[in-house]
């Protein structure tokens, strides 16, 4: 087995990643960023269309205040507001900074920077770039200043991240497997950045990319980190439904839209007469899925998208939505689209303070994968800034905590290895017997989760839920290895599912003992809201889940 | 539903023939992951957004490069589907190729 030095390990290389990395890498540190996929391609920061932000481009009447408080009633009492203030103070900065590192921002006709409004947000404070290629643009511009400082920081594609290793209660370092070789290697640092994204695929209609199997919870959770509401789930409430190739794919101007159920009638307006549709995603997902619930969905469970209306501002604002929807047969201008929520985003994660540092020592955590800044709901094009504010914090922080540390600590595999690493290794004794497959469990955790876990919950769904993925566990255990050929997508799906598995336990527990309405959350039962907010914590020891409610910083 | 007729070339230049139950509508991404849940839990492929931005499920379609994630299947030169890998840079097995 390969042993492999670095001060500052970096896991994934979306958007918030690939910041720490060049701001560790600058203050002098060798940094290594790992990615399961290539390098900077493999995140849900592709997919990105624009990006919240203050700069000289602000309209009047914006400022750090009205932003903090637009994050904070849109947190629905749940946002973090240390982290709020943060994100608000430090996003213009960031922002320039790329723009100096060569990023261009999309203009107007006039030639000035073209600012949009996104539903939420009580002013137009979207910029994009690369003409709404936004988290594109980013990620090359990362990535070009990730060359000029490639003396101390180097990347390393397809490599999959099994655990985190820990020693003295300290996280030093991580078990990786090499999926071109397949080969184990150990990867010593001084501090750990985990930035692996969300967990969209943990769900059967998702937006986000293939890679967003929630292992940086997985993670976390193995080495002691607490994971701070993650019940809070958001579901993009505008995504196509049909046609099955493009199921999932985000429609970002769903605020011009009209959307009729079955009936042809549009329904919003029972739900929020005063805003209709251009209401926030949580509302808007939780209408949609009610009406589909109770019987006025269409065939396919969905409902239609209107905008026959206003087509050409469709077209001129969001090209790359008008001409993927038109490939794949559904044209705008004339006909209605099937639309529904997808899984799409995780407020929740990996508790951090304002420097993205975990309870655990050596690890830190930023970008979708830490939790507290958007509390209940996300605004949308919030989380690219809090990837380029909260991903400079952590590089930085890390970097310099590096810098104190002499050693870094070697920790032995034995408390590693399992007949599961066997399996993956090739010295399993179960080796070419019949087992579920990797792809088959992975499926069964998608349809566990959306029966018990998605839009509208129960007490009764999420019971179901959490006998479900015992269940699931087992099949873990018994599953069959995978074949051992390098790259091999059943060796992917076959690690992955495990870390599917924890993350998936992670929320249904978080949301089991969060005995009320709020934010993402809707469970049936207790419609209503709390009158004391607080917060779900979950954490893993010995093989259990340990869940419990965290008063507010400063209640009792 | 009915079926398409797969060439797939793979390691040193062998090939792989599959006939996959087929509708018009699919992707050939779609027809590669069709083969890996019912023929072969062993073939290589790389994709990741499934919409035509990252680029990383590119390879050779009927003879031209191609977004697999974009590109609809359809039979080509003697009624297969065939897929490659790029020709330029190291395979690291199947369809895919470093990075
Ligand atoms: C389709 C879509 C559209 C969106 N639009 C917007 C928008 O317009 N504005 C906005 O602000 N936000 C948007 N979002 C949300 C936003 O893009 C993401 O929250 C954000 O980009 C996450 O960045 P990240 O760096 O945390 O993670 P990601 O960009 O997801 O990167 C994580 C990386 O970690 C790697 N990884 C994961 N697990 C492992 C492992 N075990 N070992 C090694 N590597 C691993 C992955 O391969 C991946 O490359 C959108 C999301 C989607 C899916
Ligand atoms: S999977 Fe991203 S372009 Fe095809």
């Amino acid at each position: 087995m390969d042993i492999i030095n670095t001060d500052v390990l970096i896991i994934g290389s979306g958007a918030a990643g690939l910041s720490a990395s060049v701001y560790a890498a600058r203050s002098g540190q060798k940094v290594l960023v790992i990615d399961k996929g290539a390098v900077g391609k493999s995140g849900s920061t592709v997919g990105a269309v624009q990006i919240a932000s203050l700069g000289e481009w602000s309209l009047n009447g914006d400022s750090e205040e009205t932003y903090l408080k637009d994050i904070e009633e849109s947190g629905r009492g749940l946002s973090d507001p240390e982290l709020a203030k943060i994100l608000a103070g430090e996003i213009s900065e960031r922002i320039n900074e790329l723009i100096a590192w060569g990023l261009k921002l999309d203009v107007d006709e006039k030639k000035e920077v073209a600012v949009f409004s996104t539903a939420g947000h009580s002013i137009s404070r979207s910029v994009s770039a690369r003409k709404g290629k936004t988290g594109l643009g980013i990620l090359q511009t990362l990535l070009k200043k990730a060359r000029s400082l490639k003396d101390n920081l180097k990347t390393w594609s397809d490599v999959i991240t099994l655990e985190l290793l820990t020693s003295s209660e300290r996280v030093t370092g991580a078990l990786v497997f090499d999926l071109t070789e397949n080969k184990l290697s150990i990867i010593h640092a001084k501090t750990v950045i985990l930035a692996t994204g969300g967990m969209g695929q943990l769900y059967p209609v998702t937006s986000n990319p293939v890679q967003a199997t929630g292992d940086g919870f997985s993670l976390g959770l193995g080495a002691g980190a607490a994971l701070k509401d993650m019940e809070q789930v958001q579901f993009y409430p505008v995504s196509l439904k049909a046609p099955q190739s493009v199921a999932g794919f985000c429609i970002s101007f769903y605020h011009y839209s009209r959307l009729y159920n079955k009936d042809g009638h549009r329904f919003m307006a029972d739900y929020e007469p005063w805003t209709l549709e251009n209401t926030t995603r949580d509302k808007l997902s939780l209408a949609m899925a009610s009406e589909v619930g109770q019987g006025r969905g269409t065939e396919n469970g969905a409902v239609f998208m209107d905008v026959t209306h206003t087509t050409s501002r469709v077209k001129s604002d969001f090209p790359h939505e008008y001409e993927m929807c038109m490939d794949r047969g559904v044209d705008l201008t004339t006909d209605r689209a099937e639309v529904g929520p997808a899984a799409h985003f995780i407020m929740g994660g990996v508790q951090i303070d304002g420097n993205g540092a975990s309870s655990v020592p050596g690890l830190y955590v930023t970008g979708e994968t830490a939790g507290g800044l958007h509390g209940g709901n996300r605004l949308g094009n919030n989380a690219l800034s809090e990837c380029l504010v909260f991903g400079a914090r952590a590089g930085q922080a890390a970097a310099n905590e590096s810098a104190e540390r002499e050693n870094r600590f070697s920790t032995s595999l034995n408390g590693y290895v399992s007949e599961w690493l066997q399996k993956l290794t090739g010295d399993s004794p179960v080796r070419g017997k019949n087992g579920v497959s990797p792809y088959d469990i992975k499926r069964k955790i998608q349809s566990v989760m959306d029966e018990g876990a998605g839009v509208v919950r129960s007490d009764k769904g999420l019971h179901q839920a959490r006998e479900k993925l015992e269940k699931v566990d087992v099949l873990l255990k018994e599953a069959k290895a995978p074949s051992l050929k390098p790259y091999s997508r059943e060796v992917i799906d076959f690690i992955e599912s495990r870390h599917m598995v924890r993350t998936a336990k992670a929320i249904v527990e978080a949301a089991m003992h969060r005995t009320e309405s709020r934010g993402a959350h809707y469970n049936e039962d207790y419609p209503g809201l709390e009158t004391k907010p607080y917060h779900t914590s979950v954490t893993y020891l010995d093989d259990r889940f340990v869940c419990q409610r965290q008063p507010f910083k400063g209640d009792r | 539903m009915s079926v398409i007729q797969v060439k797939i070339e793979r390691d040193n230049c062998e090939m792989s023939f599959f006939e996959v139950a087929y509708s018009t509508d699919m992707t050939v991404l779609n027809i590669i992951e069709e083969i890996y849940r019912h023929h072969d839990p062993a073939i290589a492929y790389r994709f990741s957004c499934r919409t035509g931005l990252c680029a990383t499920c590119m390879m050779m379609i009927n003879g031209k490069p191609g977004l697999s994630c974009m590109a609809r299947a359809k039979p080509g030169e003697e009624g297969y589907l065939t897929l490659a890998p790029l020709p330029k840079g190291h395979t690291i097995r199947d369809l895919v190729k470093e990075v």
